[in-house]
């Protein structure tokens, strides 16, 4: 299967919660995504990025983690003993530990949607345009376009190389 | 681009149930009530009063924030692929009331018929009216509602609106009242338009509902931002708005909200020059009933119960009517949950 992208565009982001919402409502009130906002009122939504070179997956100790045949980065829930060491290496902190399944929960790119051939809930319903789906070439595509939209402020002078680097990984692996 | 997939939770429709569920209001509440109940297998018709499906996301949010075609073609796949129908032009109403955007409706159906019509009926209204300040000279011509100025402006663009409709803003001094995300969206769009944009903010940009951030975007634009004033009259020359006269503030202990409260000073009066004034200092519910039909609040909000069903067995409630102005996430989450509750007792388990 191809590699499929979960792409969260800060610079498009408008806070509205539609994502948190969503997958809220798909995980029993318990969201993976969630709109982070700063003292200046900036809103950054804050997720799993699946990342190329994921830091969890390798730093696991029990090789708990593990990326499935869409890309993205998943739990063997059995495998997990609470060490956290995927925490302290997240760029994001984005996983955490859940007293009620009694392993790391973090997003898992809709797994269950998948297999029955939905799409992430988050990207589909985000209203922005902000969150994207889908095989690299195409993220790139939607992103760049959708950004051509934003205010000036909000647009970057990205090279390819450079935007493609923000989608496949949090951090750069130099 | 991709339309908002309101269906989100199936691939394709169901086996049918033969309810009918009526939504009054196309906005992110209805429209993610109504994706959630065609997966349900329940028939769903909407009814607008604006011309087209998507509420203040097409007709009011600036296209910066909210793409139309994201909107349009969300609102088109529940059309095409679930069969939702859509009655637009067309106001539901108990009683009668003026709200803004009533220039686009054409036909008015009472809500006492669709509850007879239908098997339950959904209200998501939102909040088409503006909040009056009541101060000598509000009603000058040259002000505003903040609301019908961005649905010129977007509406035009959509090609609904005749371009007399839209003032011409270039070069114009237009103030703005109030630093919430309408007095900010007001004064992007006036900005882009043209005009020399200054707000009037009576707390200071560290308490303003639409934070330092986009303010400070807009000053870099060249938008004046005079904090820690309130408007104490506007003065007009033959029937228009001339100038405003605010006074300086400061600020207080925290009120309810927990911001510190604006204490104007006396004697502290000045004026400033204006060509338009816009209040946008908040939005009012406009739930289709004017009367006893149906209970709402003191503040116009339809009141609900934990199965989001109003005072009347059979109409549910859901979004921005309910809750007063909150976010488009927080409107699509009461439309998704008020859904989850339709289904319910349509099925008789609630």
């Amino acid at each position: 299967m191809e590699r499929k992208y979960l792409y969260l565009d800060y610079l498009t982001c408008i806070g509205c919660e539609t994502c948190e919402t969503v997958c809220a409502f798909i995980h029993d009130g318990n969201p993976n995504i969630r709109i982070y906002v700063t003292e200046n009122k900036q809103y950054v939504p804050i997720n799993c990025k699946h990342c190329d070179d994921a830091p969890c997956l390798r730093v696991c100790p029990t090789h708990a983690i593990y990326r499935d045949e869409d890309g993205a980065v998943r739990i063997h829930e059995e495998k997990c003993i609470g060490c956290l060491a995927c925490l302290q290496v997240c760029p994001y902190g984005v996983p955490f530990y859940s007293l009620k399944v009694k392993a790391i929960t973090k997003c898992d790119m809709c797994a269950d949607r998948r297999e029955e051939g939905l799409e992430p809930a988050c990207a589909l319903m985000c209203p922005a345009e902000a969150i994207q789906y889908g095989p690299l070439e195409i993220v790139l595509e939607l992103v760049k376009e959708r950004r051509a939209k934003n205010i000036p402020e909000h647009q970057r002078e990205l090279s390819d190389e450079e935007l493609e680097r923000s989608v496949i990984s949090g951090y750069s692996v130099l | 681009m991709r339309g908002m997939k309101f269906s989100f939770l199936c691939r394709s429709k169901p086996e049918k149930t033969g309810k009918r569920v009526a939504i009054i209001g196309a906005g992110p509440a209805g429209l993610t009530a109504a994706g959630y109940l065609v997966c349900k297998g329940h028939d769903v018709d909407i009814y607008d009063k604006m011309p087209e499906p998507g509420g203040l996301m097409l007709f009011v949010i600036p296209e910066f924030r909210i793409p139309v075609e994201r909107v349009r073609l969300g609102a088109k796949e529940l059309e095409e692929e679930f069969e939702v129908t859509y009655y637009p032009k067309t106001k539901v109403m108990e009683g009668e009331r003026q709200d803004e955007g009533d220039e686009f409706y054409e036909r008015v159906v009472r809500l006492s018929e669709l509850k007879e019509k239908y098997d339950a009926v959904l209200i998501a209204t939102g909040i088409w009216n503006v909040r009056r300040i009541g101060i000598p000279g509000d009603d000058l011509e040259g002000i505003i509602s903040p609301l019908e100025l961005l649905f010129w402006i977007k509406g035009h663009e959509l090609g609904y609106v005749p371009k007399e409709k839209v003032p011409d803003l270039k070069g114009k001094k237009v103030g703005i009242i109030g630093a919430g995300l309408t007095a900010v969206d007001v004064a992007f769009e006036c900005n882009r338009l043209g005009a020399e944009v200054e707000i009037f903010y009576r707390r200071t940009i560290r308490e303003a509902p639409a934070g330092a951030y986009e303010i400070n975007i807009l000053r870099n634009r060249g938008v004046k931002w005079f904090e820690l004033v309130t408007p104490k009259r506007v003065i007009g020359e033959n029937g228009r708005v001339k100038a405003i006269e605010l006074l300086r503030t400061r600020l207080g202990e925290p009120d309810e909200t927990g911001r510190r409260r604006p204490i104007p000073i006396p004697g502290s009066e000045f004026q400033v020059e204006l060509d338009y004034l816009v209040f946008a200092i908040g939005m009012v519910s406009t739930p289709p009933v004017n009367g006893s039909y149906l209970a709402t609040d003191r503040r116009g909000r339809i009141v609900v119960d934990s199965r989001h069903m109003t005072s009347v067995e059979g109409i549910f409630a859901a979004g921005d009517v309910v809750n007063g102005p909150t976010k488009v996430g927080r409107a699509i989450k009461d439309g998704l949950y008020t859904a989850v509750s339709i289904d319910k007792w349509l099925r008789g388990e609630l």
